[in-house]
């Protein structure tokens, strides 16, 4: 009776041990975009308020050619390494399906070799954390075929930071303490009331 | 003649030190019922209700049962509501692991002290106060939420919100004090286990009205903060529900009972040297860690878990979560369920061994769920782990009533404090620092579970036994009467204290398991006799 049981519960385990591992892997993308944007290096933005201006185009010292595959443009805003220390939900990783480093979008377009150029307002849902700018090439499987971004390849400079929304309000402030305050006096109240009613 | 009454829950009806007392010359597995009591249900002659009708609210018993489970459930969700939307607030406040980890470990250690404590104030002051003061002194607490901004606001908020979690003792105990000791573990086991569902229910709760409140226009820092009055406003509503609508026993309230003299007041010092010098009182609280404090560090980091290794989106892993800790609406009633029926047939040992049994199954599937790498396949997992350890803990609990009469209050503290400090100890070797990864943290907390879960074979009662020695031959040390009755001393025994205690003795004879041979009357113990 135990065998059988152990043996599926053994043999299910180890096929799911064949993991996934198709996909396409940032080290195999080469970098023929130019990405630049506004941000200089140590900048302090805040969400919510300040905007970035990212251009991008395609490296002509490439051969021709080699962006043909190429159709949509997306522009993300990634984590630098500094913050992704101790966070390994924003771990990077080889294998772009799992990567977390670049969660942020900024914007989509359509292929264009060059002139192009996006004005994004920093959304205020984007936590405090130090950044840099990536653009993916996509082709028509929706599949990265190539990148660029605006840092070199450690990661190390010109990288800004932004300063996030802290999402506390002031009506928030009053409406916590007055609810805490009820719950205290009708407390204190009840249990007056009830020594008052024992002693009768 | 006058009335002379023993600790809370009895009801001595025409027994005093002068007159014949209940004959104990013939013992029955049969409880002895009190048929001139007026109350909803059938009760024994400590006005404890011998039947448990789920669906009626009627004063005292079942209503006492809705009031405890759902004011225990309340402080569930609060504790646990942060947990689904971590991924979120360590956004917002910039948290690194380690302070999610640490937050984890605040949450459930707050109330390691708060249960010590409430198993005093119960002894002590009665269940109604002690659950009514808990939650509604935390609620402010939960709407302090609101004010945070970093990570060591988030993690002593956190901390002092867990201190509510000591509503569990205070549940257990309300539910000893009104239910006969046969169902006891059912009663016990459903109780705890719904109230426990909260931790489930929170993880589905708190996404959905985040995303509510998102929807209806706030950003999502703001919005999370906003979800956080609905746990705050359910901790006021049920307390002011308890002190209005709730009693201590079930002829009335502890502090008017005791002003009659109906009841005598303990001393406090007394009622813990009895829990502490008791070593089955360790034992529990050590197995305890490893049922429900690793219900607890699961309900703190699965739903994280689900959505980083498996890649789902906020509410999906929420949803999952929730499995875990909904399971608990039969889980934990099947363990105590299952200890009740053990104990028909088996006794004591049946109890113990079913525990056991039960513990390590759900270890062994604990270190599968770190294991596995297929979501159906982790989910499956999960949900055995979730049964086995929440029946466990039901089937704790229909072991600790046993343990002691006179200290029940301060041991059912211990064991949960025990419980919180599983979930501390476990959060912070597996899943606060850094080198381990949750996955392997989930596959050595199971080893760790089922090491932990092996000192049960120690625990041994002289009059039925433990899961390998039979119980001691002595008819005097091998009797129930003999095992209660040792918690007082001859002073108090000549004040008539221990009454209770005998009482209970009587009404617990059917853990001897199977047919029950009458026992032969114990020299000596019956008080005052003519």
């Amino acid at each position: 009776m135990e065998v059988p049981a152990s043996f599926v519960v053994v043999s299910l385990l180890l096929s799911c041990f064949v993991g996934t591992s198709y996909g396409v892997y940032f080290s195999s993308l080469n970098k023929t975009l130019i990405v630049t944007a506004t941000p200089k290096q140590g900048q302090v933005l805040k969400a919510g308020e300040d905007k970035i201006t990212v251009t991008w185009r395609f490296n002509k010292t490439y051969p021709a050619g080699t962006d043909s595959s190429y159709k949509t443009i997306k522009i993300k805003l990634c984590y630098a390494p500094v913050s992704q220390k101790d966070r390994s939900w924003r771990k990077t990783v080889d294998l772009l399906k799992k990567d977390k480093t670049c969660p942020h979008k900024i914007v989509a377009r359509p292929y264009a070799a060059s002139n192009n150029t996006f004005t994004w307002t920093i959304e205020r849902d984007i936590p405090s954390a130090v950044y840099f700018v990536r653009a993916f090439a996509v082709n028509a499987e929706d599949q990265q075929v190539a990148y660029g971004q605006t840092t070199d390849a450690h990661k190390s400079t010109n990288l800004f930071e932004v300063q996030a929304i802290t999402g506390r309000h002031v009506s928030l402030d009053v409406a916590s303490i007055c609810f805490s305050a009820f719950s205290i006096v009708s407390l204190a109240g009840f249990f007056y009331m009830e020594k008052r009613k024992g002693k009768k | 003649m006058p009335e002379i009454e023993g600790s809370p829950g009895t009801s001595m009806h025409g027994v005093t030190g002068r007159e014949p007392v209940l004959a104990f010359s013939v013992a029955s597995p049969m409880v002895h019922m009190d048929h001139n009591a007026k109350f909803d249900l059938p009760v024994d002659s400590e006005h404890k209700a011998t039947v448990f009708k789920l669906f009626s609210f009627a004063n005292p018993h079942m209503r006492t049962f809705h009031l405890s489970w759902i004011s225990f459930f309340t402080t569930f969700i609060s504790t646990f509501a942060a947990a689904p939307l971590v991924p979120i607030i360590r956004d917002n406040l910039n948290l690194t692991k380690s302070d999610i980890g640490n937050a984890g470990v605040a949450s459930v250690s707050g109330s390691i002290f708060s249960r010590l404590v409430m198993g005093a104030v119960c002894d002590l002051l009665g269940p109604r106060y002690g659950c009514a003061f808990l939650i509604m002194l935390s609620a402010p607490t939960v709407f302090c939420m609101s004010f945070v901004s970093d990570a060591s606001g988030y993690i002593v908020v956190r901390f002092m919100i867990g201190f509510s979690l000591a509503t569990f003792v205070s549940c257990q105990y309300w539910m000893s004090t009104m239910f006969n000791s046969k169902i006891i573990g059912l009663v016990n086991g459903t109780a705890a286990g719904w109230g426990n569902m909260g931790g489930g229910a929170t993880q589905l709760l708190m996404p959905v009205l985040f995303e509510i409140i998102k929807k209806a226009g706030a950003t999502p820092f703001t919005a999370w903060r906003i979800a956080f009055f609905v746990p705050g406003w359910f901790n006021v509503i049920m307390g002011i529900l308890v002190l209005t609508l709730g009693q201590d026993l079930p002829d009335g309230n502890l502090g008017a009972l005791q002003k009659k003299g109906d009841v005598a007041k303990d001393k406090f010092g007394k009622v813990l040297w009895y829990a502490v010098t008791n070593y089955r009182t360790w034992i529990f609280v050590l197995l305890y860690g490893y049922s429900m404090g690793v219900e607890l560090t699961i309900d703190n980091v699965i739903a994280e878990y689900f959505y980083d290794r498996f890649d789902l989106q906020l509410h999906l892993a929420g949803i999952i979560a929730a499995c875990f800790g909904m399971a608990n609406l039969l889980a934990r009633p099947f363990g105590g369920f299952t200890s009740d029926y053990m104990a028909k047939r088996f006794g004591m040992r049946g109890r113990l061994w079913n525990l056991w049994l039960l513990q390590t199954a759900g270890g062994v599937c604990c270190v599968c769920l770190g294991l596995v790498n297929s979501l159906p396949l982790a989910i499956t997992f999960m949900m055995l782990f979730s049964i086995g350890a929440q029946a466990a803990c039901g089937a704790t609990f229909g072991i600790i009533p046993f343990i002691s009469r006179r200290s029940l209050g301060i041991i059912s503290g211990m064991t949960g404090a025990g419980g919180n400090f599983g979930s501390g100890l476990t959060q912070l070797i597996f899943f606060a620092s850094a080198p381990f990864s949750t996955a392997k943290g989930l596959t050595y907390m199971g080893l760790m579970i089922i090491g932990c879960t092996l000192p049960v074979s120690l625990v041994h009662f002289p009059q039925w036994g433990s899961m390998f020695l039979p119980p001691s031959k002595d008819i005097v040390k091998g009797s129930e009467e003999h095992y209660y009755v040792s918690e007082w001393t001859e002073e108090e025994k000549q004040k008539g204290m221990h009454q209770a205690s005998l009482k209970f003795a009587e009404n617990c004879r059917s853990e001897r398991g199977g047919k029950v041979a009458s026992a032969p009357t114990p020299p000596n113990n019956t008080p005052g006799h003519v």
